[in-house]
C-alpha cells in the first residue's frame, strides 16, 4: 500500500498542454476520484502515473519513491481501462492469469490466485470463456480481476463503468465501495460524473484544462466550491449565476444586478472590506431557491416533474434561475409566483478570477 | 412471390452464375484437359474437348527429363523467403508506423507508399547493376532481396491498417501488467494481428511465386530460375512450344496457389476489407 505524491506535473503533446504545474498528494489506503469534463487532462494523469506518457516536468512519486523513470511493468499498480482491454484470445483465467504470469509467480501459486480472485468477483463459472462471449458487467469484472489478482501497491481505475447500462453502473458503483473498504488499497478514479465521484471517493480532485481546482471531501467540494468552476461543474442541476457587484459592508452590504438587489449581510466573507465597485457572481444552489410571498416576482418558464421533486426554470428579473423543489408543488409554465434564496447558503465569486469570496467556515 | 417463382428465380440465377463460372474457368479446364491429351490429340480440327486416350507421359517427362523440379524448389524458396524477410520487417514496421509517434512518421509512411507506385520496370536495370556489385548477381537472394522491394510496401501498409484496428489500450494493459515492449508486441498485438500477418503473407506469396520480369533479368542460370522463367525458357523456342509439357508445368504450378487459396481463403478476404471495418 502507496501513497501518491504529484509535484508541479506537467504534460505537453506538442503545444497543447494536457496537464499543467498539479500538486497534489493522495494518502495510502485512501478512494480518490479525478473528476473533470472530458478533455481536462485526467486520462492523461492516470497514464502518467501508471508509466504509459512520462510527465514533461515535474515528479511522481509512488510510496515515496520517484517513479518517473520507471516503466509501468516496474510501478506495481494495475490498471482497469474503460474499454476493459481484456486480451481477447485469452480465457477469463488467461487474462486474470497475465499479469502474474509477466511477475513471474510459481505456476502453483497463479492457479490459486486466479481461483480467489475469480471467486471475489464472482467469475469462477466463467473461467474458460473468451471475453467475447461475456456480458458488459462481466468484462468488467474480468478487467477488475486482472488488477486484483496481482495485489498491487495502487490501484488506477480511468472511467471503468461508463460502458455500463445505469442499473449496472449503480450495482457496480456499490461493488467498487465494498472492494475498496476490504481490500483497503489506494485507488485512483478517473471520471467524468460527479456522481460516481460524489458517492465513491473520500476526496476528490477537480481538474479542468489541466489545472487543479479543488481537491477535498465531497461535502466540502460541494458546500465550499474554490471557484466557480468547480462551483458550476459539481452539482445536478447546476448552480445559478447572477452578474452583478457589491455595495456597502458588513451588515449593509449588498448584492446589486441592474436595478434589482439583494441584501446579503447575512455572508461573512474572507475580505470584509472590498472595493465598492468589486464586480462578482453570486452562485444560487437550485435548492436554495424558494417560493416566498415577500420575495421578487418571477415568472414560471419550465417545470419538469420527476417524481420525489420538481426542477422548475423561471424567468426571474431577466435572468433564467433553476429551482429544485419537492415533488408536490403544482405549478404551470407562464404562472406568476414570487421566488426568495437563502442567504446564509448563497457563494459569491470574484468576478475577475472566479475565486471564492466566503469565508470558509461560513 | 409463389414459391415455384422463387423456385425459378434461384434456378436461373444459379444457371446464369455457373455460365459466367465456366467461361472463365474454361482456359483453365483446357489447360488441365490438353495436359492429359497424347500430342497427336493436341492439333485435330475440329478441337475435341476431352481427350481420346488420357496419359499423364507429359508429367512424367517433366519431372525426370527437365529441370522442373529445380525450378519448383527455387520458386518455393524464393516465395518462402521473400514471404518471411517481407513479414518480419513488415509486421515491426507497421507496428512502429501506428503505436510510437516520432518526427515523420506520416511522411515516412507516405514515402513508402510512393516508392510502390513506381513501375518494376524502372527499377530493374538499376537493381540489376546493384546486385551484380555486390556479387549476388544469378542466386535466389538477388530475388529475394528484388521482391522484397516492392512487396515490403504494399506489406506495410496492408499490416499497418491491421495494427490500426487493434486497440491502443490492450498494449497499454500488457504494459501495466508487467510486460516489456516486446512482450506486449508479442503476447498481445501479434494474435490480434495474426488473421492481418496470414492474409498479408499470402499476397506476398503469390507476388513471389508468379514474379516474371525480375527473375528475368536478373537471374540467367538454370540453378536459380524460378517456375515462371524457367519453364517458358524450357519450353518456348523460336522454332517450337511443347505445349504439353508447357499445360502440363502449369497444372503444376496453379495446384499449391489453388490449395493454399482453399484453406485460407477466409483470412484473405479479411485482408482486402481491412480498414473498412472497425474491431
Amino acid at each position: 500500500m502507496a501513497g501518491i505524491r504529484f509535484d508541479q506535473v506537467s504534460k505537453r503533446f506538442g503545444g497543447v498542454t494536457a496537464v499543467n504545474a498539479l500538486s497534489m498528494e493522495i494518502q495510502a489506503g485512501e478512494f480518490v476520484s479525478i473528476l473533470g469534463p472530458s478533455g481536462c487532462g485526467k486520462t492523461t494523469l492516470l497514464r502518467m502515473l501508471a508509466g504509459l506518457e512520462r510527465p514533461s516536468a515535474g515528479a511522481i512519486s509512488i510510496g515515496g519513491a520517484v517513479v518517473n523513470e520507471l516503466a509501468p511493468a516496474e510501478r506495481n499498480v494495475a490498471m482497469v481501462f474503460q474499454t476493459y482491454a481484456l486480451y481477447p484470445h485469452m480465457t477469463v483465467a488467461g487474462n486474470i492469469e497475465y499479469p502474474l504470469k509477466k511477475r513471474r509467480v510459481p505456476k502453483t501459486e497463479r492457479a490459486g490466485r486466479v481461483r480467489e480472485a475469480a471467486r471475489v468477483l464472482e467469475l469462477e463459472a466463467l473461467l474458460g470463456r473468451k471475453p467475447r462471449e461475456l456480458s458488459g458487467g462481466q468484462q468488467q469484472r474480468v478487467a477488475l480481476g486482472r488488477a486484483l489478482v496481482r495485489d498491487p501497491a495502487a490501484f488506477l481505475l480511468d472511467e471503468p463503468l461508463s460502458n455500463l447500462d445505469a442499473k449496472l453502473r449503480t450495482h457496480m458503483r456499490a461493488e467498487l465501495i465494498r472492494l475498496h473498504r476490504r481490500i483497503g488499497r489506494t485507488m485512483v478514479y478517473v471520471t467524468h460524473d460527479q456522481l460516481e465521484a460524489m458517492t465513491m471517493s473520500q476526496r476528490i480532485a477537480v481538474l479542468n484544462e489541466g489545472a487543479l481546482q479543488q481537491f477535498a471531501s465531497p461535502q466540502d467540494i460541494y458546500a465550499r466550491p474554490r471557484n466557480d468552476f468547480v462551483a458550476g461543474f459539481i452539482g445536478t442541476p447546476s448552480m445559478n449565476f447572477l452578474d452583478g457587484r457589491l455595495e456597502g459592508t458588513g451588515a449593509d452590504r449588498v448584492f446589486r444586478s441592474g436595478d434589482w438587489s439583494l441584501p446579503i449581510g447575512a455572508l461573512r466573507l474572507a475580505d470584509e472590506h472590498p472595493d465598492p465597485d468589486r464586480r462578482v457572481r453570486l452562485g444560487v444552489r437550485p435548492e436554495h431557491v424558494r417560493l416566498d410571498a415577500q420575495g421578487e416576482p418571477a415568472r414560471v418558464i419550465l417545470v419538469e416533474p420527476t417524481g420525489h421533486e420538481t426542477i422548475l426554470v423561471f424567468d426571474y428579473s431577466g435572468n433564467e434561475i433553476v429551482a429544485r423543489m419537492d415533488g408536490e408543488v403544482s405549478l404551470e409554465p407562464d404562472d406568476s409566483v414570487r421566488l426568495s434564496f437563502r442567504v446564509a447558503k448563497l457563494h459569491l465569486f470574484a468576478a475577475d478570477d472566479g475565486r471564492r469570496l466566503n469565508l470558509d467556515d461560513s | 412471390m409463389s414459391a415455384p417463382a422463387r423456385k425459378s428465380r434461384r434456378y436461373l440465377f444459379n444457371l446464369f452464375a455457373w455460365t459466367v463460372v465456366l467461361v472463365i474457368a474454361f482456359p483453365l479446364l483446357w489447360m488441365l484437359l490438353t495436359s492429359i491429351k497424347p500430342q497427336s490429340e493436341l492439333f485435330l480440327i475440329p478441337p475435341a474437348l476431352l481427350p481420346g486416350e488420357i496419359t499423364f507421359e507429359h508429367y512424367r517427362r517433366l519431372l525426370t527429363e527437365t529441370p522442373f523440379l529445380t525450378y519448383l524448389k527455387n520458386s518455393a524458396w524464393l516465395a518462402g523467403g521473400t514471404t518471411l524477410v517481407v513479414i518480419v520487417i513488415a509486421t515491426l514496421g507497421a507496428h512502429s508506423l501506428v503505436r510510437f509517434s516520432y518526427p515523420g512518421r506520416e511522411r515516412l509512411a507516405t514515402l513508402v507508399l510512393f516508392t510502390y507506385l513506381l513501375p518494376s520496370v524502372v527499377l530493374v536495370i538499376p537493381l540489376y547493376l546493384l546486385m551484380a556489385g555486390l556479387g549476388l548477381a544469378n542466386t535466389l537472394t538477388s530475388l529475394i532481396i528484388a521482391y522484397t522491394t516492392f512487396a515490403l510496401p504494399y506489406a506495410l501498409w496492408l499490416l499497418r491498417s491491421f495494427m490500426k484496428a487493434i486497440p491502443e489500450d490492450l498494449e497499454s494493459a500488457a504494459l501495466v501488467d508487467g510486460a516489456s515492449r516486446m512482450q506486449a508486441f508479442v503476447d498481445v498485438i501479434l494474435p490480434q494481428a495474426m488473421p492481418g500477418i496470414i492474409s498479408t503473407a499470402m499476397f506476398t506469396a503469390i507476388l513471389a511465386w508468379n514474379e516474371y520480369l525480375y527473375a528475368l533479368v536478373l537471374v540467367n542460370s538454370d540453378a536459380a530460375r524460378p517456375l515462371t522463367t524457367g519453364v517458358i525458357n524450357m519450353l518456348v523456342t523460336s522454332f517450337n512450344i511443347e505445349w504439353s509439357l508447357l499445360m502440363a508445368a502449369s497444372v503444376m504450378m496453379s495446384v499449391p496457389l489453388i490449395v493454399v487459396f482453399a484453406f485460407l481463403q477466409r483470412y484473405l478476404t479479411r485482408g482486402f476489407s481491412a480498414g473498412a471495418i472497425k474491431g
